[in-house]
């Protein structure tokens, strides 16, 4: 009865190099994903459309949510 | 009704003004981000612009410059008015200061006067010919002080203002914090040997996190928020020494009507503040993983 309003521990150990939980894990992605769009737009946009950004990030803030 | 439903019941006043003052805003300005919106232009009305504000806002220097002019002014005044703060919070406290309560009660004063006129005031203060701040420079060390035409002079005095009015502020935190410390470990300290500075930095540090990270929160985000104080004192010159990232966004917002690109601004001041402020918290709370 008593676990079952026992608050359940969501913080984890990953490759980052804190401690986290679900929502600080899309935290960092979405962190990552506009810093990467910026810089993106201002060093490579010439060179690489921003949709391979859009793309890398994706795919990183996916392997942040479930390995991080 | 299960207790759960009576607790979200308590909380839907709260939420709804927090969705209507801060969410339905926010919401507002990050669509108007993506339009390109001059009252001012030939044609006034919204043009989807997609990400070109943010597009030319990388690409504008007297942004980005203003964005690294504010945080080395949040840092200078945070750290300043943190180790001031300290300082003046234990002299506040020693039992052998003849007048302590009269000291308490002047040294606050400042919180309550109002930034434009902290700024205003400052202003009088630093005017060349007539306020004594510039005379004195002067005559204590020989420099021609001058607030319009030096940037050091512009950009240390605002530093020097923000420290006037808020030093108290920290200053009243860090004293309720370090009131309500318990004393044993302090004691048992001393018994086992430690020196003043091992006290201060292994005891009384992490027991005051808490009170320390709320109140270099509030400065922080006070700080890369100054706007009325400056305008006051210099207007953001001379040339744009002291134009912080408020002032810039509120010259662009207001007076030359760029909502559209003023939107894009404010939203990647916002974006910064979260993440330094985020950063700030996972250092201070110290949530290290495996993987550290």
């Amino acid at each position: 009865m008593m676990a079952g309003i026992q608050p359940q521990k969501t913080e984890r150990d990953g490759f980052l190099p804190i401690r986290t939980n679900g929502f600080d894990r899309g935290f960092i992605s979405v962190v990552i994903l506009i810093l990467v769009h910026l810089l993106w737009m201002r060093f490579l946009e010439g060179v690489l459309p921003l949709w391979v950004a859009t793309v890398l990030c994706l795919a990183l803030a996916v392997f942040t949510i479930r390995k991080g | 009704m299960r207790q759960s439903n009576i607790g979200w019941l308590f909380l839907a006043p709260a939420t709804l003004i927090l969705f209507v003052v801060g969410f339905v805003p926010f919401i507002y300005i990050l669509y108007v981000g993506f339009f390109d919106w001059n009252t001012n232009a030939i044609d006034p009305t919204l043009r989807w612009a997609g990400l070109q504000n943010y597009r030319s806002l990388v690409f504008d220097t007297t942004f980005l410059n203003s964005l690294a002019r504010t945080l080395g002014f949040a840092f200078f005044v945070v750290v300043s008015e943190l180790l001031s703060g300290y300082v003046l919070a234990r002299a506040l406290m020693a039992d052998r200061l003849w007048g302590r309560q009269f000291f308490r009660t002047i040294h606050t004063l400042p919180i309550v006067v109002a930034p434009i006129a902290v700024g205003a005031t400052w202003r009088l203060l630093c005017v060349p010919g007539f306020g004594i701040v510039p005379y004195y420079v002067k005559l204590w060390f020989g420099i021609d002080y001058n607030i319009s035409t030096n940037a050091y002079h512009a950009f240390a005095t605002a530093i020097i203002m923000d420290l006037w009015h808020w030093t108290p502020f920290v200053t009243l935190s860090l004293m309720a914090g370090l009131t309500a410390l318990p004393k044993e470990p302090l004691e048992q300290a001393q018994i086992d040997g430690g020196n003043k500075l091992q006290i201060f930095w292994y005891v009384i540090v992490p027991m005051l996190k808490p009170v320390l990270l709320t109140t270099v929160f509030i400065r922080l985000m006070d700080a890369l928020r100054s706007v009325d104080e400056i305008w006051m004192l210099t207007k953001g010159g001379p040339a744009e020494a002291t134009r912080f990232i408020g002032l810039h966004i509120w010259i662009n917002v207001f007076p030359k009507t760029d909502y559209g690109y003023g939107a894009a601004m404010s939203l990647l001041t916002l974006y910064v503040t979260i993440v330094l402020s985020w950063l700030l918290f996972v250092a201070m709370t110290g949530r290290k993983g495996g993987a550290q």
